[in-house]
């Protein structure tokens, strides 16, 4: 999983220039661009944290992404080694998304957490796609196609929009290495006043060998459409990168019915 | 005492980067930008305050004879620094921004100069310049002095207000890009006649500069960007590509030194010319920034600090030139910007944004005054007001940005960079649905010949998998011939030297997803392919009928007969749309493949072919030729129109409709003889668009008569 590609991708979002970001963290723009181009290992626990506040995503998604253990998590096994033979318990029984999440229920409905403690609950993926947003096993010539037809899906499910202009926001997006986010997954965005944010999936029948950034062709896009930069947006983008690093593309590979993909995908994200 | 120049030196440093780090602190605290901080570090050491409340130590520290080291150290600072401005410059801010930053930014140059240069003729040249000066130069300089505008510290402060995206800061940075490149080449050229001892001198260094950037631009520039796909591939900027560059920059300002502009210019061309695209400039950026902006600028700031003596400014006349000269500046940059701003259309709030933004001078204006006082133009007064003009220029923007322009009207105004609108008609784009692999070759054939000479046609091939038939295996473990619906059309396609875009998908509703595709295409025609139908009598249903029904444009769906060179095409034409269709249909294959085109008119009485035959001059004006109007009398049309098809054409183009037998339902029991039949390849058209104005209105009663004799269900 490349943790850089998501880095570098919310850190424009957020409109911060390299230095910006390198500097509210306390280190220096190059360590921060050579973790952004993944040369360098990604930042210890401490300093995802750090990223995620000033990107203000909660920061549990980053750890996620970058596959690390949150430093709460490691702190707690510490103070209750006990816990660890919880743990353990869970991963002998290979627990599924779905499962995960009703022994979550339960936690939520025993143990209720005190307000405030918790970040608030990353919104899923699943609501923003319809059936009719979703192409599967498209094979084209390349990227602009891709885009070309997600741009259409977003523009037909809000009445009135420019295909034109979502096109043009998602254009952005000039090589599929700008929005790629590892393990296969790119996610393009677009901007439209006054839309109701949607989202459009396409899966690859065949690879798009492009520039990504760990080197995996891409297999799946998920365009998102928004009515403006802000906060959610951010969170739904590092929210896509973690799905990514779970396995997004994997899984999705093979499916032909929109019904199989939102199955799937709300299992993958079950636990947010 | 300081016999060690090294030491010396290393002090200097540590005195210079520490103070100006400290006061940078006082400088973020007030919202300003660090340079201010950094200027005025260089001011306090300098005589103005350290000079004046301890000579002895300021002598000590900055002794007349460690100046020519700090000089060339701080100039090798601001090659540097140049040569960065020259990387951050993206020659596609200067394009395709249209008319308001090209107007904004002249305006925002021209008439600061003017003031700048009238000033300085008119008044400042008598009391504040020595006769040696020639006159034109020190016009000349006063007006590029006026017309600076500090390109970096614009670009941070808009980053720190994040409006890097919004109108106005698009239009800013713009603006500034191109000012900036206009003032350097402005005051190359200034420059340069200041240092020629004759105008023949001068001309040839002007001959010579102009020269050089071609130079730049034609050989450098290619070689650079072929170095920049070298780094964007994996191997990344290694040591040796780093100094390779630095000795093509050192070179550069060497050159334009030598040739008689300043250094600084070949150090900032050089920095322009290295493509932006890649990650080149952008790891260079990175690796040099941290030098030149921490360690060797602040060197430069003191040095100009050093070089300012506000002492200098003794009398009440002198600040009241000094005061002068700042409102000129404000008046000229603000002024010039604010008001072409205004006009291009922009309101006022973001008029007089866009002219705060601009009046930011900054460091640029360091640069350039501190050339102009190496070269002698200014004296060493005219040159400390005109830093502090700097300073309180640079000083009042954020203030003056935060007042005129507060966060509120910041969230409103946040857009989406526009992007430039492409000029003239969209291509011919032609959507072919192939669902069998057969049909393909002859679509490829036919929308050769329907596109022609036109080179920016596009073409798109579409091939949609139903669900149960979609292979579960991913695409690498396939064998090529698989998923090979489309590969007969695009080998046709290649062999025709056609550029045909492949798109396949999933799909469980065809009919839908063609439409679909074909808006987001925006597809001029959507090709059907037809294969035999498995449970209706009728030709044209099930897929075929629902796009027809769902289209918003003209649908063809062709019947191939071993279609292969179109040289002869037959239009049987009885006025309805879908015939008109058709006629344009053919008209295309008229005017881009030369088809020879026949155009049959059934009439059941002869004397009323009058409107037919005008519709049909109406598309093929009588000069282009190559079109024969036929007309027959016969009361069964479709009867008619298959005997005519018989005399050897290539394709036929029929719209549909009830005379010539095709209806479009979605179960018939219409024989549809004439696809039956037909010895060619025929091409049947509807058009669900409705009539465009341009057709004659005369005929819309009959028109509109046959629309509704022919589609009954759609009412």
């Amino acid at each position: 999983m490349h943790l850089g590609a998501t880095l570098r991708l919310l850190r424009t979002d957020a409109g911060l220039s390299l230095r910006d970001l390198a500097r509210r963290i306390g280190v220096s723009s190059a360590y921060l661009s050579r973790v952004e181009n993944g040369v360098d290992a990604p930042p210890t626990p401490e300093r995802l944290s750090a990223i995620a506040r000033e990107l203000r995503v909660p920061s549990s998604l980053l750890m996620d992404v970058a596959n690390r253990m949150s430093p709460s998590v490691a702190a707690y096994l510490e103070e209750v080694p006990g816990a660890g033979a919880l743990f353990l318990d869970i991963a002998q029984r290979r627990l599924s998304g779905l499962q995960l999440a009703r022994v979550r229920d339960f936690l939520d409905a025993e143990f209720p957490v005190a307000q405030g403690r918790r970040d608030a609950p990353v919104p899923p993926l699943a609501p923003l796609l319809a059936p009719e947003r979703m192409v599967l096993q498209l094979s084209c010539a390349g990227w602009d196609d891709v885009l070309d037809v997600v741009a259409e899906r977003l523009a037909s499910s809000q009445p009135g929009a420019d295909v034109a202009r979502v096109v043009g926001g998602l254009k952005r997006h000039r090589e599929e290495s700008s929005c790629a986010v590892g393990g296969g997954v790119a996610v393009p965005h677009s901007f439209l006043p006054g839309a109701v944010p949607t989202a459009a999936l396409v899966t690859l029948a065949t690879p798009l060998a492009g520039d990504t950034p760990d080197g995996k062709p891409l297999r799946v896009v998920v365009a998102v459409l928004d009515a403006e930069r802000g906060n959610p947006q951010l969170v739904r983008l590092a929210h896509l990168a973690r799905l990514a690093s779970r396995g997004l593309a994997d899984r999705l590979l093979g499916l032909s019915q929109p019904a199989q993909v939102l199955s799937s995908l709300e299992e993958l994200e079950a636990l947010r | 005492m300081h016999t060690n120049a090294l030491a010396l030196l290393i002090l200097q440093l540590i005195v210079i980067i520490g103070l100006s780090r400290l006061i940078g602190r006082g400088a973020r605290w007030l919202g300003q930008p660090l340079v201010i901080a950094e200027v005025v570090a260089g001011i306090v050491l300098g005589p103005s305050l350290l000079g004046w409340l301890a000579p002895d130590v300021m002598n000590g520290l900055f002794p007349a004879s460690s100046m020519p080291v700090l000089t060339m150290l701080s100039q090798v600072g601001l090659v540097l620094f140049m040569f960065l401005i020259g990387l951050e410059l993206d020659p596609q801010l200067l394009k395709g921004r249209g008319h308001a930053s090209v107007a904004i930014s002249h305006s925002s140059i021209v008439v600061p100069f003017a003031l700048g240069a009238g000033a300085g003729a008119l008044w400042l040249y008598k009391s504040l310049s020595s006769p040696e000066v020639p006159f034109s130069s020190f016009v000349l300089f006063m007006g590029v002095a006026m017309s600076i505008t500090a390109f970096p510290v614009l670009a941070r402060i808009l980053t720190e207000r994040g409006l890097l995206q919004s109108k106005v800061g698009t239009v800013a940075i713009a603006c500034a890009a191109v000012d900036d490149v206009t003032a350097w080449c402005l005051l190359a050229f200034v420059v340069s006649i200041v240092r020629a001892s004759s105008l023949a001198q001068a001309a040839l260094t002007t001959v010579m500069a102009l020269g050089y950037i071609a130079f730049m631009l034609m050989v450098v520039r290619p070689f650079l960007a072929r170095l920049g796909a070298r780094v964007a591939s994996r191997e990344g900027l290694t040591q040796n590509v780093v100094a390779g560059t630095l000795v093509l920059l050192l070179a550069s300002a060497g050159v334009t030194e030598l040739i008689g502009i300043h250094a600084l210019f070949g150090a900032f061309l050089f920095g322009a010319v290295i493509p932006k695209e890649g990650r080149l400039a952008e790891t260079l950026a990175e690796r040099l920034e941290d030098v030149a902006v921490v360690l060797l600028l602040p060197v430069f700031f003191a040095f100009s600090g050093l070089r300012t003596q506000i002492g200098l400014l003794n009398t009440a006349e002198d600040w009241l030139t000094c005061g002068v000269i700042i409102v000129l500046a404000c008046l000229g940059k603000f002024g010039g910007s604010a008001v072409a701003a205004r006009m291009t259309g922009l309101r006022w709030r973001e008029a007089s944004a866009i002219g705060i933004l601009m009046n930011t001078r900054g460091l640029m204006e360091l640069i350039v005054l501190n050339i102009g006082l190496d070269l002698g133009v200014i004296s060493p007064q005219l040159f400390t007001m005109m830093v502090l003009m700097a300073l309180v220029t640079t000083f009042i923007t954020t203030p003056l940005l935060k007042w005129i322009y507060p966060l509120e009207e910041i969230a409103r105004e946040r857009v989406v960079v526009p992007l430039p609108v492409e000029p003239g008609p969209p291509p011919y784009s032609v959507l072919m649905c192939v669902s069998h692999g057969q049909a393909g070759p002859g679509m490829a054939t036919l929308a050769r010949s329907l596109t022609g000479r036109d080179e920016g046609a596009q073409l798109h091939a579409l091939h949609l998998v139903s669900p149960e038939r979609a292979p579960l295996r991913p695409a690498q473990q396939r064998d090529p011939e698989e998923d090979g619906a489309l590969m007969p059309l695009l080998w046709r396609a290649v062999s025709l030297g056609l550029s045909v875009r492949p798109l396949s998908f999933v799909s469980a509703e065809p009919a839908q997803d063609i439409c679909r595709t074909a808006k987001a295409r925006r597809a001029d025609l959507v090709l059907l392919g037809w294969h035999k139908p498995l449970f209706s009598q009728t030709m044209l249903g099930g897929t075929v009928h629902e796009v027809m029904q769902q289209a918003s444009g003209p649908v063809a769906v062709l019947v191939d007969r071993g279609l292969s060179d179109i040289k002869r095409v037959l239009v049987p034409f009885a006025g309805s749309r879908h015939d008109r269709a058709a006629l344009a249909l053919a008209r295309r294959l008229r005017k881009q493949a030369g088809a020879e085109v026949t155009v049959l008119h059934v009439t059941s009485d002869l004397g009323g072919n009058g409107g037919a035959r005008a519709q049909v001059e109406a598309l093929f004006p009588a000069t282009e030729g190559g079109v024969t109007l036929k007309v027959v009398r016969s009361d069964a049309p479709d009867e008619a129109a298959l005997e005519e098809a018989r005399h050897g054409y290539d394709l036929v183009i029929i719209g549909i409709g009830a005379q010539w037998g095709l209806e479009d339902k979605a179960f018939g029991l219409q024989r549809e003889r004439i696809i039956r039949d037909a010895p060619s390849s025929l091409l049947v058209v509807s058009d669900a668009s409705p009539a465009t104005a341009a057709e004659p209105t005369s005929e819309a009663s009959n028109d509109g008569a046959t629309a509704a004799r022919v589609l009954p269900a759609r009412s």
